[in-house]
């Protein structure tokens, strides 16, 4: 075998994107919606939630699948199958792989075209925890012989990916990645190896979560959301595990109409958070091979630029573990982009940070660990940071694609979407952080030539993506 | 598509193996009952099968996941964490016990793994309290341990293993896809050492779901036989040790096989039948063989995906026939252990991994059992009921999946 270890790994470009979400349907409508610090959060009207002290989340509206997908029939999609298939085919619209006009026609044949057949990496918690609960309900309930067989087919967590690949006729690589909310970042690292790594060429990677009545009940039970007023033994505050003392009082907050919502106070790294709100939705990019995006001369939105990827092993229970894992991540993304960023000063040790996406959610000890990290990583020098879980609440496997997407927004305006309702800074975060937090947009001068986003789960996944504008700057 | 088998960069081995299955609870135990032709298939024990029309399943049987903790408890993960936590620790002490990660390296110690349902018996244990109007806090668990990610974030925090660590939930396909995924990451640089498999737990979800697919055999599991009536549900892990070359060499490890080559494809085509005319599985299997710069005619063995249902035979069929050509073929030894323990679903590749791995080293292949009719539809060599021995310098593994992934991993022999 011939040695051409060192072979430059190709670069990767993102060449666009698409979602939907509670704020809208487009990056730029809903960059736009962040920057004016809209909440997403509303009350839940789609499935029951009698009996519980939390009745508001950022559930998508305004979605309306027959009319996304014209004459097309989605019956056989899920709740989380129709939001991938609606915000993949806006992405392969906003790429220039599709058009309007056909991005949701019947494919004949996925392998008849002469381009690169397309990947899917699709990041997810749940895939949909209700279909394979319903299909099982109906099971016990009536009888297995009545349990409905298309419900199987989509009960699989690959469902909406598998499902993706049929109505876009995507024939590449076809994965799915789960991790909780580290998930769609995720699965944007992943799929930059595979076209690092020469397995493809063109990968359509992001995330998606749908709420639902199994998964709103499960984090309601489990205290980690802000308002639930519940304590004790399970997922604390930040939704890690342990049998501490959370941050809620046990039904001394709870609010008007006796609902937790007047007192939650789902606020990333304020002092008064005391969990998360929960959301849904679907984001992803479009990853491309720089020379496969320049051949078509395709539109480039941004490039990424490192990937890193850490776990820690303590799952939350352990500060300096967990805030290890999460630098950890940052440090290796870092690390990568340094090699990858052809635009940066070669032998430099670090490059520029214009803005960083953070994960954060409202949760006590979470919060904390990313805050504690980003001072490990950067010092007294701490980019402005922001965190869209303010406005779009905690939307799982979503999450991370949908930071990747307005970070290229971000991109392109200049503007970084503030921390809605960030009121008082935790004191007990490091001053270089608080002090690069924000409650409302801020234009950043100089724009936002490289941005860190980190994507943190409940239980020890942490992951960082660092993506460079096109046309930047060398790094200093 | 660039393939990379043109960046041939170091090698990637499997130097640890551990397997839980039907037929033995772990690899040596494992191998031998397939060499003999053992089955694993039983009348299933862990739910009531009186209301399906089988009562066949392919369960692991007394298993008790105590010995393989040290950290955590046992009883705080759900089935399929407990016997993908056994698959790894006897993979982890095959490769060499801790030694296998050198001190400081913890973070570079990566962890991937592959599923179809994750902690299905979470969602049973929801749904019974909420038909049984007994809802409670308990109902969290359907967020903290139903979800697939569990599998790997439970081996990474009872291994220490402070690396990369994802979870495929990429259907029946998910091993091979797990293995490919920790193979990538070996390759570009971001881990030392990985630990990559798969792992689910027997589910009256999942047997319903083939029940209703009409998918499940009655009587026997015999894959490519004409008589062939389908597949049986089983449950299982299995998990490899993968490291370089020069690494595994530098510590004296012993090495099972290198992993030449992978390839994974999407029908885009159907959510449960594959293409009719096997065109996904025929390029993943032409990617590795690419990757690996292997010709058809130098694979000695392939481990099918065979699950033993009348369509998946007859494509998987056509799809090898398409890649090696109708006369290479007839003379490559092509076998289903799933004839004997069933279809492990998002572990079946990973214990298939395992078998190739061994095949590669001891030049012995397991049979598919029960077979007594040939299918003209199925013209192979499906090393009918007796294993044999026979010189193995690449072995192909074949998986495929609901939602049309396809996936497919080479195994070959390293020069000592």
């Amino acid at each position: 075998m011939t040695d051409v270890h060192a072979a430059p790994a190709r670069r990767v470009m993102i060449t666009g994107s698409g979602l939907v979400s509670a704020l809208g349907h487009a990056p730029a409508s809903v960059h736009a919606a962040l920057c004016a610090g809209r909440s997403a959060l509303a009350p839940i009207e789609r499935f029951a939630v009698d009996g519980l002290s939390v009745r508001r989340a950022g559930l998508v509206r305004d979605f309306d699948a027959r009319a996304e997908f014209g004459k097309r029939n989605p019956r056989p999609l899920d709740q989380t199958g129709r939001l991938v298939v609606a915000a993949v085919g806006r992405a392969l619209v906003d790429a220039g792989w599709r058009t309007a006009e056909t991005a949701n026609a019947p494919i004949a044949d996925p392998r008849a075209s002469d381009g690169p057949a397309l990947g899917l990496v699709l990041g997810t918690t749940f895939g949909s925890v209700h279909t394979i609960s319903a299909f099982d309900r109906r099971a016990q309930s009536a009888g297995p012989s009545y349990a409905k067989p298309l419900d199987f087919a989509n009960s699989v967590i690959n469902a909406a990916a598998g499902q993706t690949a049929i109505w876009h006729g995507l024939a590449g690589v076809n994965s799915t990645v789960t991790g909780g909310p580290s998930a769609g970042l995720r699965a944007i690292g992943y799929a930059a190896g595979l076209i690092r790594s020469g397995r493809a060429d063109v990968v359509i990677a992001g995330g998606a979560d749908e709420l639902c009545f199994e998964s709103f009940y499960g984090y309601h039970a489990s205290g980690a959301l802000a308002g639930a007023g519940l304590n004790g033994a399970g997922l604390n505050g930040d939704g890690s595990r342990g049998h501490g003392a959370s941050a809620q009082d046990d039904g001394g907050d709870v609010g008007v109409n006796g609902s937790g919502d007047a007192a939650a106070r789902p606020v990333p790294f304020d002092a008064s958070r005391n969990g998360f709100a929960l959301g849904e939705g679907a984001a992803v990019v479009v990853l491309e091979a720089a020379e496969v995006a320049a051949a078509r001369g395709a539109t480039l939105r941004a490039e990424v630029l490192g990937e890193g990827n850490a776990f820690d092993i303590s799952r939350g229970a352990d500060a300096a573990t967990a805030t290890a894992a999460i630098a950890s991540a940052m440090r290796q993304a870092l690390a990568e982009a340094g090699r990858h960023d052809a635009a940066a000063v070669r032998g430099a040790q670090t490059i520029a940070i214009d803005a960083i996406s953070s994960a954060a959610r409202g949760a006590t000890d979470g919060d904390r660990h990313e805050a504690d990290a980003l001072a490990q990583v950067f010092g007294e020098r701490c980019p402005p940071v922001t965190a869209l879980k303010a406005m779009l609440g905690e939307c799982l496997g979503a999450s991370g694609a949908l930071q990747a997407v307005d970070l290229i927004e971000s991109m392109r305006s200049g503007g970084l979407p503030g921390v809605r309702d960030l009121d008082v800074c935790d004191p007990a975060l490091p001053s270089a952080v608080t002090q690069a937090l924000a409650p409302m947009r801020r234009l950043l001068r100089g724009g936002l030539q490289r941005g860190l986003i980190n994507a943190i789960g409940f239980d020890g996944n942490a992951c960082a993506v660092v993506l460079g504008a096109p046309g930047r700057s060398a790094a200093s | 598509m660039t393939l990379p088998n043109g960046t041939a960069r170091e090698p990637i081995v499997v130097t640890g193996v551990g397997a839980v299955t039907p037929v033995g609870n772990d690899a040596e135990s494992t191998w031998s009952a397939l060499l003999a032709g053992r089955c694993g298939i039983d009348r299933v024990r862990s739910f009531d099968p009186t209301p399906y029309r089988s009562d066949r399943g392919a369960e692991v049987k007394d298993f008790d996941p105590a010995p393989y903790f040290t950290r955590l408890d046992p009883r705080d993960v759900g089935r399929a964490s407990q016997l993908a936590v056994a698959a790894a620790r006897m993979a982890l002490d095959d490769a060499g016990g801790v030694g296998a990660v050198r001190p400081g390296e913890a973070s570079r110690a990566g962890v991937v793994m592959g599923t179809t349902s994750g902690e299905p018996l979470e969602v049973e244990r929801f749904n019974d309290a909420m038909l049984d109007e007994r809802l409670d806090r308990s109902g969290q668990r359907i967020v903290t341990r139903y979800p697939s990610h569990a599998i790997s974030a439970t081996i990474a925090a009872e291994m220490g293993f402070a690396g990369g660590n994802t979870m495929i939930p990429a259907a029946c396909a998910a091993g091979n896809y797990a293995i490919a995924h920790a193979f990538d990451q070996l390759r570009i640089g971001r881990a030392e050492v990985m630990l990559a498999g798969g792992a689910d737990a027997f589910s009256r979800i999942t047997y319903a779901g083939f029940a209703r697919l009409g998918a499940i055999a009655t009587t026997l599991c015999r894959p490519f036989d004409q008589t062939r009536e389908g597949m049986v549900p089983g449950e299982g892990a299995a998990v490899v040790v993968l490291e370089t070359l020069s690494r595994a060499r530098a510590r004296g490890a012993h090495i099972y096989a290198e992993i030449a080559g992978c390839g994974l494809s999407c029908d885009a085509h159907h959510m449960t039948a594959a293409h009719p005319e096997g065109r996904g599985a025929a390029e993943a299997m032409t990617m590795a063989l690419t990757q690996a710069a292997v010709r058809p005619e130098d694979v000695s063995y392939v481990s099918a995906h065979g699950t033993g249902t009348p369509t998946n035979d007859r494509l998987e069929t056509i799809a090898l026939h398409r890649v090696f050509g109708s006369d290479v073929v007839r003379r490559t030894p092509v076998s289903s252990i799933k004839s004997m323990i069933g279809h492990t679903m998002g572990a079946a590749s990973a214990i298939e991994a395992v078998i190739c791995a061994l095949a590669v080293t001891r030049d012995r292949v397991p049979p598919t059992i029960h077979f007594e009719t040939p299918d003209p539809d199925c013209a192979l060599d499906c090393v009918p009921n007796q294993a044999r021995a026979l010189p193995v310098q690449v072995a192909m593994s074949n998986a495929y999946a609901f939602g049309g992934n396809n996936a497919s991993v080479l195994f070959r022999t390293v020069e000592m």
